[in-house]
């Protein structure tokens, strides 16, 4: 008994205060939380949609689709049906990732309603060193991706970076970064684009070719 | 605050300005230094990082002074962390709601406010010791004074790393940039720079 | 086998390549502070080795295991204070019970580590980075304890040489350590990109 006295005595303000504080946090938690959720989706919309600008709503894809990393694991692709205003699909998004020069890249990416060319990509997490790796993220770099066709694509030292094919031209300077791009784009496209086609979301379209 | 400056009579007005320049955190007091180096790439993370500093200092410095009768001195350290850990929390929140960019930007340096040495070292050598208005006045200063330098770190390394300041073109087109400065070399090398300034130019002074 | 090389890497990675000192500032205090003496750089660095190994791991249990499933993430920060603040109080009392004299020469330093940013960061990073079992997280954090022992060994023995050179009067004390530690981050950029 007196030694839990003694224990309130010491302790009875960090009591009050902690649950004081734990109040103040729940309410600015009530008050903003809706607000942060907002903004996470908003941001993953709005770079979404400077690749497919016709789309109104993305849609998540139910199908459950697995893609295999490069290190074996396995894990749940994130894919969204993009519809326009009057719900017809326009396109294609989902999500890739993979390890670059420094750190993780996270992109999200897009493809055209068939599947059979890619809308380009935004990044959404990377690390790389500002100047080198970071001109990933330029329009020089990322145009090379819009209408590649949705096969293995390949990287090049040199070549003509304006014309349309499989055949990306590495950034001077940071050819792991444009390698770990190019790589993670493979994995995640080939591999969706398999399992899609096998599970009939895009199957007719072979078909109609 | 037992800094009598004849120049700065008033007890209010010597808590608000000592952390301007006399005892400015970054550049003579030296605490705190991991934002600095971290967030000065440019200056609007550099800004935002500043501002959040002021609020959580000034939040702390409230409470801490309202509880400065209260507390058991051998349970002081961790209630100071508690009521800076809470702050922090709050300010987080408020910069991923309004400022989801910022706060991407600065990541995990806006939960690692907690640990600046600046905040707790108001705390113990202000706060505890003295009333409301000074802690408060104390805590604008300091805050003040630390995003000043943080400013002042991130003018000159965005400048000389992209040639913009607050993203608007400064220098003329021809300008190369010296990416060097917005690596962690810069940061290093630009404070050692401005503090060795500081001291040649405070010591013609003396002399 | 694989799982060992890849936790091999990722301690690799936390003490060369993404070492915390050198690429994310956090326990840029002590480093500068650290006085010129590589004994006393040592054995503050095991201290903050230990407690950051001690205190990744429990904070990354109570967020797995507490904190997520309880969908109490906004009260993380404070969680991990607390967390950090008991790890280290309890090694400061095992070290005064067994380890007087080292008790004697850390003083101020040991409590002092629960302000530590590398400490701190290790968990926040922890979260970052999405470990997702308990064996990496035990690993990462022990390699980000020994990379801040190994950036501060660095600058105590740079330290000792340079009470010896002659350094412009305006650079004396912290500039030219400031700048050092900048010519150290160069140099230890050369690892980026080695782990993949």
């Amino acid at each position: 008994m007196l030694k839990l006295k003694l224990f309130v005595q010491e302790s009875w303000l960090l009591l009050a205060s902690s649950f004081f504080f734990g109040l103040l946090i729940a309410v600015t938690n009530a008050a903003l939380s809706g607000k942060i959720e907002q903004n996470k989706t908003a941001k993953l919309n709005e770079l979404t949609r400077t690749l497919l600008p016709d789309a109104a709503i993305f849609q998540p894809v139910q199908a459950e689709i697995e893609v295999t990393l490069p290190d074996g694991t396995k894990e749940a692709a994130r894919i969204f049906e993009a519809l326009s205003a009057d719900k017809q699909r326009i396109g294609w998004s989902f999500m890739a990732h993979g390890s670059g020069f420094s750190g993780d890249i996270e992109l999200v990416m897009a493809a055209d309603k068939d599947f059979q060319k890619l809308r380009g990509y935004n990044v959404l997490v990377s690390s790389e060193t500002p100047g080198f790796g970071d001109q990933m993220k330029n329009d020089y770099y990322r145009n090379q991706f819009v209408n590649a066709p949705t096969e293995p694509l390949t990287l090049s030292k040199t070549g003509n970076p304006a014309a349309v094919d499989s055949q990306i031209v590495a950034i001077t300077g940071a050819t792991v970064t444009s390698t770990a791009v190019v790589n993670l784009v493979n994995t995640f496209v080939v591999q969706i684009k398999d399992q899609m086609t096998k599970k009939g979301l895009i199957g007719n379209v072979s078909q109609q070719r | 605050m037992s800094a009598s400056n004849d120049s700065l009579s008033s007890p209010y007005s010597a808590a608000l300005f000592t952390g301007l320049w006399k005892e400015n955190p970054t550049f003579r007091l030296l605490i705190g230094l991991c934002p600095p180096l971290a967030v000065t790439t440019a200056v609007k993370p550099a800004l935002t990082m500043g501002l959040s500093v002021i609020f959580v200092l000034v939040c702390s410095n409230i409470v801490v002074s309202l509880m400065r009768n209260l507390i058991k001195p051998h349970v002081r350290i961790i209630m100071f962390t508690v009521t800076i850990a809470t702050f922090v929390t709050i300010c987080d929140m408020f910069l991923k709601a309004y400022t989801p960019k910022m706060s991407e930007m600065l990541g995990a340096y806006v939960p690692l406010i907690i640990v600046n040495c600046l905040i707790i070292f108001r705390a113990e050598a202000c706060a505890s010791k003295s009333g409301m208005v000074i802690s408060i006045l104390d805590g604008i200063g300091m805050g003040t004074g630390f995003t000043l330098a943080l400013c002042t770190l991130a003018g000159i390394r965005e400048l000389l790393a992209t040639g913009h300041v607050f993203d608007i073109q400064v220098m003329p087109k021809a300008f190369v940039p010296w990416l060097a400065f917005q690596m962690p070399v810069g940061a290093f090398v630009t404070l050692g720079l401005i503090l060795g300034l500081i001291t040649a130019l405070t010591r013609k002074k003396g002399a | 086998m694989d799982t060992f090389v890849a936790l091999l890497m990722g301690f690799l990675s936390v003490v060369l390549v993404n070492n915390f000192v050198f690429t994310k500032f956090l326990g840029t205090c002590p480093y500068l502070g650290v006085s010129g003496h590589l004994d006393k750089a040592l054995g503050m660095g095991l201290a903050v080795t230990f407690v950051t190994a001690l205190s990744g791991t429990l904070t990354w249990m109570v967020d797995a295991w507490v904190l997520t499933p309880l969908h109490l993430e906004i009260t993380r920060y404070i969680c991990y204070i607390v967390i950090i603040a008991g790890a280290v109080q309890l090694v400061e009392m095992y070290v005064r019970r067994f380890f007087p004299a080292l008790y004697e020469a850390f003083g101020i330093f040991l409590p002092l580590i629960s302000t530590n940013c590398v400490v701190l960061g290790i968990c926040l990073f922890l979260d970052v980075w999405g470990t997702n079992n308990l064996l990496e997280a035990v690993v990462l954090s022990t390699g980000t304890g020994m990379g801040f022992t190994v950036a501060i060994c660095i600058m105590a023995g740079i330290r000792e040489e340079l009470m010896l050179s002659d350094v412009p009067e305006a650079l004396k004390g912290a500039p030219i350590t400031l700048i050092t530690a900048g010519i150290l981050t160069m140099a230890f950029m050369g690892f980026a990109g080695m782990i993949k």
